[in-house]
């Protein structure tokens, strides 16, 4: 015990030579089993700060040369300024070819396409985009032209050229029949005439090239590109020739340099998948508050263990600093350690979350990981750091041993005065909260009554933490006297030792809590989104069948037409909705086709009528918003189509599924280009007396040939939002399940140092005849009681808390509070699993310790 | 000054045995002899304290007559049963029903009360405690207004009561106290000392304790000798000062 003092050795100065510092070192050494779980917490929330770096970092440099090949050579892009315009007018190429120092001027035709392989499959991009475009010859090319693998480009009307990615994936061949789904014509038949490779072909890339003459005739609706790139003459700067075009432009284009159209791009991309990074960071903020729990408790045990030790250490001469520093320094090396396998761990995690999403046909671009400055020094900083502040409570009680504590047989328990302030302050935390939650419930706005329920469940938790060692003895104290009976003096070792050391037993399970917090609060909101979304299409959806579509592109504008025209179809409600300009504003609303009040319910508060003609119908918010009433003209304009004066001729009252207004799909197509036609969904209305399982075959055989339209009856469509839902619930869980294995690692950890701690009554238990299988059911019981208590703090919290997001949020559809009991006894049941698992190992290790421990000095 | 009890036909005259007993730690050129060839002898309803020098063997062999450690060659018995061989299911089950523990620092369960403590090994095995004995014993132990009471709450001297109230509470075949007094003062020794002697006369109790202090060997009725490993002497009725001189001729 004392042999790192006896041993010190004589050289002066150096690292090696500072008797404290050697006894930090060594303590490491020795205790390396026990560090091994303070470890895999501080990997793990360094692993995945590192993590989220290093896989933005790398799209980021991956898009970033994906979008300097694909516009190499581009000085300007002249585009439309908003995403509701047409495009841009096709006879500016002659202009703009006319502005000095122009050399190369490329119109670019591109539309959201589907292509279907020869076989009939449609083949899935995932993420990835799926367009056509136009195939411009090598000398109207600014950029680099794409080289066939096989075949050549397409020279006549129906011919294509497929890129390589596509084509290897839907085994595709020069010669062979295609089909490509556009939403505002009819399937078109198309024969492969070339396979062509491109630097930017990414993961499930879908890219078809027309002839340009059908490029235009498909993509467009006849007088518009989608945008025009410019190459200028050497010696003219981008600037100045982005400047010199924009000055020929109408107000409603704009021109832009070749740098920002790539950063641009790159940016879009890196934003929309920024929600991956949101959630490995949020997972590494939790692995790291889990962590402090874990690392606190290692160090606290650690330091009761070397209490003698230590006391030693100050009545040979170390001051308190010293003792203190040494416990710190042991900290910082277990933190840096940490950290630095994080940051590796970290790369690891980048590298599997990359594979995972090819996997999945997310469609991202392959390329070398970035592991940046910022990355190593921020990951390992902060591991580090949250190793230190959590060693740092510890220390400071190594520090005030007194070294009289040398000689004594056994360390005086905690005080419970320190408990009282704590428990004070936890029932002032909570309070404040209350105050936040309570603010929140009354408040009107949505978001502050978001804000202030979060608040409110911050300081909830943070209450609940302050106040949990209380809250173990009251709640695990009668829990176990009913879990423990059957179990007899098992059970009430077990419902003892739980209850033990409160401190310590809070913060083991305050990380289940934490986890569990966040899922029965995911829970909850994810059950009322369902039951609101159910609700919301039962009360005002009357359709009897819905058709969608399951891709990006919408459904194709004959498909409508077909429907329409199966037999015992009373109608067929074509919705659409689009963006258009009221005033200055730009407002997203929709257009409808055929009878409005067969399929949706609509229920005025004003007039009435159907969005034919000049009609337009609003929402109630949007009138009193506008000052608009039955009878006042609305002038809906988009820039570059033109405008239509409409007359209110109803207000109805708020509606999710129609937004602020809807108007007639001729005005629709009057502000729409052509080649964009297409609904968002078509309602079908049976006519009375029809068989609807064979009408639903019938409309399914009639958009057989669209590829890409699903026929849905009513439940089936509430089927398909529901596992919508169900996914994005699985992968939150998925991630969530992370903050349960960190608080497996804490439970497991806090066992495995009890039992170290003791060994003496084990092995007494042992000697008056405890069965080793005795021994272990009292650890695993004692575990699982820890562990029940972690998760039904957590599950009350996020039970409640869910629930009273919900309310907040209840003007954003989330009106239909559903408490998932089922699920919340389900979780209860597997945080007691959790438990014992948890407890396998401590408890075997237990279950060893020889009946001779009873006796062993130490 | 020794009422043997009344033997049923069936039981053994001894509560304990060891025959040619050998222990040794370790293996080849470093291992370490601590019994050699080592016989004794334990009878029913005696008190019986091992002595010896530090390394002397006292301890091992109390442990290899109690189960907590297994001999190297030799056979040792409890009762009728033999030990060699047992499962570690077996012996935890003996150690539990008929072997009783007093150890120098105590060992109660700190979560437990001074009841708990002292019914513990029969709450291990699911069996009820004999109230009547539970309460002669208690009385001898002069525990009743302490039952409730945790560890932490009672004086060194009331632990080690609880913890002979704990190891008498079974009616075991036989009490093995290791130092029981070792961490008593002199006062409380006697005590202690005075209970295990009246457990031997009043209840029949067969006691065997290791020591090294003469005066707590004193309450025995026989005192064993250990040097290097061998009963080396025997002493019946002994006084604290013959124990001492025995003590001396072995320590030089």
């Amino acid at each position: 015990m004392n042999r790192a003092v006896t041993t010190a050795s004589p050289s002066r100065g150096s690292a090696d030579g500072n008797p404290m510092r050697k006894v930090a070192v060594r303590n490491l050494a020795a205790h390396k089993v026990r560090l091994v779980l303070t470890l895999v917490s501080v990997i793990l929330g360094s692993a995945f700060v590192a993590g989220s770096f290093i896989f933005t970092d790398t799209l980021k440099s991956s898009f970033n040369s994906i979008f300097s090949t694909a516009y190499k050579g581009v000085d300007a892009q002249v585009s439309a300024r908003h995403s509701y315009q047409p495009g841009v007018p096709a006879d500016l190429v002659r202009t703009i070819q006319a502005v000095p120092g122009v050399q190369t001027v490329e119109p670019q035709v591109r539309g959201q396409i589907v292509l279907v392989d020869s076989k009939g499959k449609k083949v899935d991009s995932g993420g990835a985009p799926s367009d056509g475009s136009a195939w411009t010859p090598a000398n109207q090319t600014i950029g680099e032209v794409p080289t066939f693998a096989s075949g050549r480009a397409p020279l006549v009307a129906g011919e294509v050229a497929v890129n390589s990615g596509a084509a290897t994936k839907a085994h595709l061949h020069v010669g062979d029949h295609v089909k490509i789904v556009l939403p505002n014509a009819a399937v078109a038949d198309k024969t492969v005439s070339g396979i062509y490779k491109v630097k930017t072909d990414t993961g499930g890339f879908v890219g078809v090239k027309f002839t340009p003459a059908e490029a235009r005739r498909l993509l467009t609706d006849g007088t518009h590109v989608s945008a025009i790139d410019v190459a200028a003459t050497p010696g003219i700067s981008e600037a100045t020739i982005t400047a010199r075009i924009a000055h020929v432009l109408p107000s409603d284009l704009h021109a832009e340099t070749g740098t920002k159209v790539r950063s641009d791009a790159t940016q879009g991309i890196t934003n929309a998948l920024s929600f991956v990074n949101y959630i490995l960071f949020a997972f590494g903020a939790i692995a790291l508050i889990v962590g402090t729990f874990i690392i606190y408790n290692t160090f606290s045990m650690i330091v009761a263990q070397r209490l003698r030790e230590l006391a030693l250490l100050r009545a040979v001469g170390a001051d308190r600093r010293q003792v203190r520093r040494s416990v710190v320094l042991e900290a910082g090396v277990v933190g840096l350690i940490g950290s630095v396998l994080g940051l590796a761990g970290g790369v690891g995690l980048a590298f599997g979350l990359h594979a995972l999403l090819d996997a999945l046909d997310i469609g991202l671009p392959a390329g070398s990981m970035v592991v940046s400055t910022r990355t190593v020094v921020v990951a390992v900083g902060v591991g580090t750091l949250v190793t230190l502040l959590s060693a740092y409570a510890p220390a400071r009680r190594a520090g005030r041993i007194p070294p009289v504590a040398a000689m004594r047989e056994e360390h005086a328990a905690p005080t419970t005065k320190a408990l009282r302030r704590r428990s004070i302050a936890g029932v002032a935390v909570a309070a404040a909260g209350v105050a936040a939650t309570v603010g929140g419930f009354s408040s009107s706005s949505a978001g502050s009554a978001a804000a202030l329920t979060g608040l409110g469940l911050f300081a909830m938790a943070a209450g609940a933490l302050l106040l949990s060692p209380l809250f173990a003895r009251w709640v695990i104290d009668p829990l176990g006297r009913i879990v423990g009976r059957p179990f007899g003096s098992v059970g009430q070792l077990a419902r003892t030792n739980a209850v033990r050391n409160t401190r310590r037993t809070a913060a083991t399970a305050f990380a289940l809590t934490l986890g569990m917090l966040l899922v029965s609060g995911i829970a909850v909101l994810g059950s009322t989104a369902k039951k609101s979304i159910g609700h919301l299409f039962d009360n005002n959806v009357t359709a009897d069948y819905v058709v969608t579509t399951e891709s990006d592109l919408e459904v194709p504008w004959p498909a409508a037409q077909a429907v329409a025209h199966v037999d015992g179809v009373a109608s067929a409600t074509q919705l659409q909705s689009f963006v258009a300009k009221v005033g200055s504003d730009a407002v997203d609303g929709s257009a409808a086709s055929g009878p409005l009040s067969a399929v949706l319910k609509t229920d005025f508060v004003h007039g009435g009528g159907t969005p034919t003609g000049n009609n337009i119908l609003i929402a109630k918010y949007w009138a009193d918003d506008k000052h608009l009433s039955v009878g006042d003209p609305v002038t809906l304009s988009v820039p570059g189509l033109g405008s239509r004066t409409l007359r209110v001729s109803g207000i109805y009252k708020e509606s999710r599924l129609l937004g602020p207004w809807v108007v007639s799909t001729d005005v629709y197509r009057a502000l729409t280009p052509r080649n964009e036609w297409a609904d968002d969904v078509v309602l079908v209305k049976a006519a009375p007396g029809t068989d609807l399982t064979a009408l639903g075959k019938r409309l399914e055989a009639a958009t057989n040939d669209y590829y890409v339209v699903n026929v849905d009856t009513r439940e089936q469509f509430k089927g398909t939002i529901a596992s919508q839902i169900n996914g994005l619930l699985g992968l939150l869980y998925g991630l969530l399940g992370l903050s349960i294995v960190i608080a497996i690692l804490g439970i497991l950890n806090t066992l495995a140092l009890s039992v170290v701690e003791r060994r003496r009554e084990i092995g007494t238990l042992r000697a008056i005849g405890m069965q080793r299988k005795q021994v272990r059911r009292t650890i695993y019981l004692e575990s699982a009681l820890i562990a029940v208590f972690g998760a039904g703090l957590g599950l009350l919290l996020g039970l409640t808390y869910g629930s009273l997001f919900t309310h907040a949020l209840r003007d954003q559809g989330l009106d239909q509070l559903s408490v998932p009991w089922t699920q919340a006894v389900l979780f209860l049941v597997l945080a007691a699993v959790v438990g014992v698992l948890a407890a396998l190992w401590p408890g075997i290790r237990a279950a060893r310790t020889p009946p001779l421990e009873a006796i062993a000095n130490g | 000054m020794n009422p043997a009890p009344a033997l049923s036909p069936t039981m053994t005259s001894y509560a304990a045995r060891a025959v040619d007993v050998d222990k040794s730690y370790g293996t080849g050129q470093t291992a370490v002899r601590a019994l050699t060839s080592v016989s004794v002898d334990l009878a029913r309803g005696e008190f019986t304290a091992i002595m010896g020098p530090s390394g002397s063997g006292k301890s091992t062999l109390m442990h290899c007559l109690a189960g907590l450690d297994s001999v190297t060659a030799g056979s040792v018995w409890i009762g009728e049963v033999e030990l060699r061989g047992l499962s570690d299911k077996k012996m935890t089950a003996l150690r539990r029903d008929r072997i009783g523990f007093v150890f120098q620092s105590f060992n109660l369960i700190p979560t437990l009360t001074a009841y708990e403590n002292i019914t513990l090994p029969m709450a291990i095995a699911g069996r009820r405690p004999d109230a009547a004995w539970l309460d002669t014993v208690i009385d001898t132990l002069g525990l009743r207004d302490r039952l409730t009471h945790r560890p932490s709450e009672l004086s060194g001297g009331q632990q080690q009561r609880v913890a002979v109230g704990r190891a008498l509470a079974s009616k075991p075949e036989i009490i093995f106290g290791d130092e029981p007094t070792g961490n008593l003062d002199s006062r409380t020794s006697g005590e202690v000392m005075g209970i295990l002697r009246e457990s031997v006369d009043r209840l029949g109790q067969t006691v065997v304790i290791v020591t090294h202090d003469a005066r707590a060997a004193s309450y025995a009725d026989r005192v064993l000798f250990l040097a290097d490993g061998g009963i080396v002497d025997e002493l019946r009725d002994p006084t604290a000062d013959a124990v001492l001189d025995r003590m001396k001729g072995l320590e030089r």
